[in-house]
């Protein structure tokens, strides 16, 4: 039975073990496509989607940039894409021609271009002026397509260059302002959704669907574009009058933090960067005065009298010797004057600018002190600015300070600030002792107007006692007003200040003849509003000091702000003294310096010789009395 | 003996099996529906004409439903009786289709045999001609199946048929023909363990053809994880999920595919049912599912009905070629083993494939009618030969 199976019974048999196997199979791949059809389906319809419709961006308006009055300091220009369908074009000679004529492109590359159809279409040039797009237009050539497309436009051209910065072909925000804001300037691209074939051929039952852009939105500054105007001057100026190597003006509202101006030279045209030399451009486009680190000299002497003063580490009765320099841990570190200031009190003692003062109370604080209270005023640490880069400057590290390093960091040295934590800690030491955290957007505005954000100050901490604060504005002014800051001065307004003049390091060591020339003031002394930083780097020739070269620019400013914004005087009828420049020249240092006295003149020197060579102004000007003026010797 | 029995289960049915034509002509006019609904977008691109690969399948949709008639009304014996010419022009075709000029090339392979008014596919031929001469062979020598000696007239025929075919190359016809071979044996009674000794060189035979074409192996990576290369090797089968995927359970709707855009290469032959999917939904492909169910148990009822065993075999046979094209077009389809090209039966567009395809249901009908033709002959002739007689008084 085995051996000689039942034939029909087997065939019958394995029949419907066929059947069976074949319908179970059946059954496994409608599961599967069960799977595939319910399971898996809403991911890969979305992934099909993906592949059948061909979105168009539709650029969303970038959102303008706003100076605290209103004036649009960033908009968007309407320009036209060229493209070229190679399959559309008749007579690629003339299109060619043509395009290369109107849009500067050469010839040959063009034709090659064109010619070599294998893309359906060809970007020729983006931001294409209007006027050129209608001359191309008008040509009437077959093939050659239009797309409008907005372009980044900055009304004041060459204003704040480093600080609105720019965007790239795209729109995008590249630094600058416009860098650090893209996320809200560049709202929300729309797209235009069009069924196609998968060659991207347009469906005939196909219809678009939009989705509308929203447009980015805008910000407002805290800057004043008129005072900025001020500043651009007072920079541009002082960068060809002093043959400098640059030139930088801060301006900030003390009492919020806020960047009323910011002006840096040179600078360039935002609307045409010259994109071509990349080096060029990043150096023309950082913003030194966030991003770069100076010494900053004489004027950091404020920030070492207030950490005394909070101390208590002096008094109004103390008094200061200098003899022209200090032996510090028998080091000499001289004061800029060798001939020494004699006996002073400590306002004697910033209004002359003494170093051996303020060696002096360095070394009384001591290194914890003088740190903590230079801490205090924000510096070793970023202002947390709205700005891309920030530096948060240089102090040495605090268990490596020796007693020659505190003592040259009482006057300014061995330590590295930028601008805008000068400006900062200026701010707090004459606001009351309140430090802000600056800031350049004070709102932002949705496409439609309505407030997204506003800025509050926002303090950071108290850095000094309102007394101290009051103690230094009167000190200070006193810089302005009989001191070497006379040149910052206004006839009837009450300005405080200080003159700074660093030598400048390179590679570690002192670089000959290279200073930075700085002034930093405030006004009104009674009620101050504004805090200036006026930077001159690398002024050329003799004039170097910071009295001379940077306190006069920010005097032109400081007028211009009191005109501007309507500030009665405090003084109404202030007499200007008027006496001539005596002839100095030939006479010894010690014998320029006893005529210049005599007629209440303060001076500035230049050189180590026995014999005033030559002075500005010259022998005869008429100068107000209490002027700074230099003597160089020979 | 089993005569009683036969008589018993016919009693009272149609000489012809009106359901198998009816779901095979509802089937091949559906097919051409979803060829012009899958295909009318590239015609239009490629030939300017939306209905050019329609109204190709409306030809050969009217040839296979003439070849079917006309194969109903032959003696499916006739098919045994020339077992060996058919079997030669079988072979003759496949190797015609390598002398160029008659043979046409195409994606690389030569299938086509190049005919007046259309090409012909020299494996669909062939298929047919395996299972007759199969089926006549078990058929004669039933007795001797259950030795290994038995069966290798069956395995050297699809051998050769195997060994023609992957030369073109087409590596999924082969595979059917070998998937065939093991179900023919099966039916025919061939031992188990026969198979499994069979089963080594088949095995064996899988890394070689991946040596011989090394694009096997990477179609293999690519239906384990087609996302890896969704451009390159794994594109045609994300297309494919794409159809599906979209069409859920109800499909977007007649003429609405949008893979059909020439996202899906293939949709109106090869990957209709991905189309069908994606048109018609889960439900669609259910009823066509079943409507081949239908068929193939049908053709197996067919064969169970058979009167001789060469019917029972022919019967058998084709529809186990109808299950096995359409169970691998569909794991095809969505996923299911590594992607090869193959009809699917009935639908696809394809002339040579059509048409063999009808003539194959031809040939179940020809073995319904005579089966049935037999058995009620039987009773009629015994009736007939009871009134005739005298009776006894």
């Amino acid at each position: 039975m085995n051996n000689v199976p039942n034939s029909t019974v087997t065939t019958r048999k394995r029949l419907l073990i066929l059947i069976i196997s074949i319908t179970f199979l059946f059954c496994v791949l409608f599961g599967r496509l069960g799977y595939l059809q319910l399971v898996a389906r809403k991911d890969l319809q979305s992934r099909a989607a993906e592949q059948w419709y061909r979105d168009l961006p539709l650029a969303a308006p970038r959102g303008k940039i706003l100076d605290s009055t209103g004036s649009v300091l960033a908009d968007n220009r309407e320009v036209y894409s060229v493209y070229v369908r190679p399959n559309a074009v008749t007579d690629k000679q003339a299109v060619a021609a043509a395009l290369s004529g109107h849009l500067n492109l050469v010839y040959d590359k063009l034709l090659e271009k064109i010619s070599s159809s294998r893309v359906s279409e060809i970007t020729i040039k983006r931001a294409v002026e209007k006027n050129v797009a209608e001359a191309i237009l008008a040509q009437n050539l077959d093939g050659v397509y239009f797309t409008l497309d907005s372009k980044r436009y900055y009304p004041a051209s060459n204003y704040l260059s480093q600080i609105l910065g720019f965007t790239n072909i795209d729109n995008v925000g590249q630094n600058g302002l416009e860098g650090y804001y893209d996320e809200y300037l560049k709202g929300v691209d729309g797209f235009a959704y069009t069924a196609t074939d998968i060659k991207g051929h347009e469906l005939e039952n196909n219809v678009t669907k939009y989705v509308p852009a929203i447009p980015g939105c805008d910000l407002t500054l805290s800057l004043d574009m008129n005072i900025q105007s001020f500043a651009e001057t007072a920079v541009s100026n002082a960068l060809s009058e002093h043959n400098a190597k640059g030139a930088s003006m801060i301006v900030m509202d003390c009492n919020t933090g806020g960047v009323v101006a910011m002006a840096s030279a040179p600078g360039f045209d935002l609307n045409e960067p010259p994109r071509d030399d990349l080096n060029m451009l990043n150096a023309l486009s950082k913003n030194k005065m966030i991003v770069d680190v100076y010494e900053p000299g004489s004027t950091f002497k404020i920030f070492t009298t207030a950490t005394a003063l909070e101390n208590g580490a002096v008094s109004d009765s103390d008094r200061f010797f200098c003899g022209g320099a200090r032996q510090v841990d028998g080091q000499r570190i001289k004061c800029w004057r060798s001939i020494g200031h004699g006996s002073q009190d400590l306002g004697e003692g910033v209004k002359n600018s003494c170093n051996c003062v303020f060696m002096d109370l360095a070394l009384r604080l001591g290194t914890d002190k003088l740190y903590d209270g230079i801490r205090n005023f924000g510096f070793g640490s970023k202002t947390n600015v709205d700005f891309y880069g920030e530096s948060r400057g240089l102090l040495m590290q605090q268990s490596a300070v020796k007693t020659v390093d505190l003592a040259r960091i009482g006057f300014g040295q061995a330590v590295a600030v930028t601008p805008l934590q000068l400006v900062t800690a200026v701010s707090a030491a004459v606001n009351g002792g309140t430090l802000y955290e600056p800031y350049f957007v004070s709102q932002v505005n949705d496409y439609s107007g309505k407030l997204i954000y506003e800025r509050q100050p926002k303090e950071v901490r108290k850095a000094i006692s309102p007394s101290t604060s009051e103690k230094l504005r009167n000190m200070l002014e006193k810089v302005v007003s009989e001191g070497g800051g006379h040149k910052a001065g206004v006839a009837g307004y009450r300005i405080g200040g200080k003159t700074g003049t660093a030598q400048k390091y390179e590679n570690g060591h002192i670089a000959q003849g290279k200073y930075v020339s700085s002034f930093v003031g405030f006004a009104p002394v009674e009620n101050p509003r504004y805090v200036l930083a006026m930077i001159v780097d690398e002024p050329g020739g003799y004039m170097y000091y910071g009295s001379l070269v940077a306190a006069p620019y920010a005097g032109e400013v400081f007028k211009k702000i009191f005109d501007y914004t309507g500030l009665k005087p405090s003084q109404t009828d202030t007499v200007v003294e008027w006496v001539n420049m005596p002839d100095v020249l030939g006479l010894s240092p010690e014998e320029a310096s006893k005529r210049l006295s005599e007629r209440g003149l303060l001076f500035e020197s230049d050189g180590e010789g026995s014999s005033v060579a030559s002075c500005v102004p010259v022998p005869g000007t008429r100068i107000p009395k209490g002027d700074v003026v230099l003597i160089r010797t020979e | 003996m089993s005569n009683n029995k036969k008589v018993l289960l016919h009693e009272g049915k149609g000489e012809y099996d009106f359901v198998l034509t009816s779901v095979t002509v509802l089937l091949v006019l559906f097919g051409v529906v979803m060829v012009y609904a899958a295909s009318s977008y590239n015609a239009q691109v490629n030939y300017g004409n939306k209905y050019f690969y329609m109204f190709k399948q409306l030809v050969g949709a009217v040839l296979g439903f003439v070849a079917m008639i006309a194969m109903s009304f032959i003696d499916y014996h006739v098919l045994g009786k020339l077992r060996f010419v058919i079997l030669g022009i079988s072979v003759l075709l496949l190797v015609l289709v390598f002398i160029p000029g008659i043979g046409v090339e195409s994606y690389g392979a030569r299938r086509w045999i190049n005919l007046p008014f259309f090409t012909m596919q020299a494996s669909e031929i062939a298929k047919f001609g395996f299972i007759i001469f199969s089926a006549a062979y078990m058929a004669k020598h039933h007795k001797k199946m259950t030795t290994f000696k038995g069966i290798l007239p069956v395995l050297g025929v699809g051998s050769l048929i195997c060994l023609l075919i992957i030369l073109e190359p087409n590596m999924s016809i082969t595979i059917c023909v070998v998937l065939l071979m093991f179900a023919m044996l099966f039916i025919g009674g061939a031992r188990i363990k026969h198979f499994l000794i069979l089963a080594l060189p088949a095995v064996a035979m899988v890394p070689l053809l991946i040596i011989a074409e090394p694009y096997r192996l990477k179609r293999m990576l690519a239906f384990i994880d087609p996302w890896a290369s969704p451009l390159g090797e794994g594109y045609q089968l994300i297309q494919s999920f794409y159809s599906l995927g979209s069409g859920g359970l109800f499909g977007l709707g007649l003429f609405n595919s949008r893979q059909k855009y020439l996202f899906l290469p293939f949709s109106e032959s090869d990957f209709i049912f991905s189309i069908i999917g994606e048109e018609l939904g889960l439900i669609g492909c259910a009823i066509v599912m079943f409507a081949f169910v239908l068929i193939i148990a049908r053709a197996i009822r067919i064969a169970q009905n058979s009167t001789d065993r060469f019917g029972c075999y022919l019967a058998s046979g084709i529809a186990c070629i109808i299950a096995i094209q359409v169970l691998v077009n569909i794991a095809v389809v969505t996923g299911s083993i590594p992607p090869t090209g193959l009809p699917l039966p009935f639908v696809s567009a394809g002339s040579s494939s059509l048409i063999v395809f009808c003539s194959g249901i031809g040939i179940l009908q020809s073995v319904s009618r005579r089966s049935h033709k037999t058995v009620k002959l039987t009773v009629r002739q015994r009736r007939k030969k009871r009134e005739r007689l005298p009776t006894k008084p």
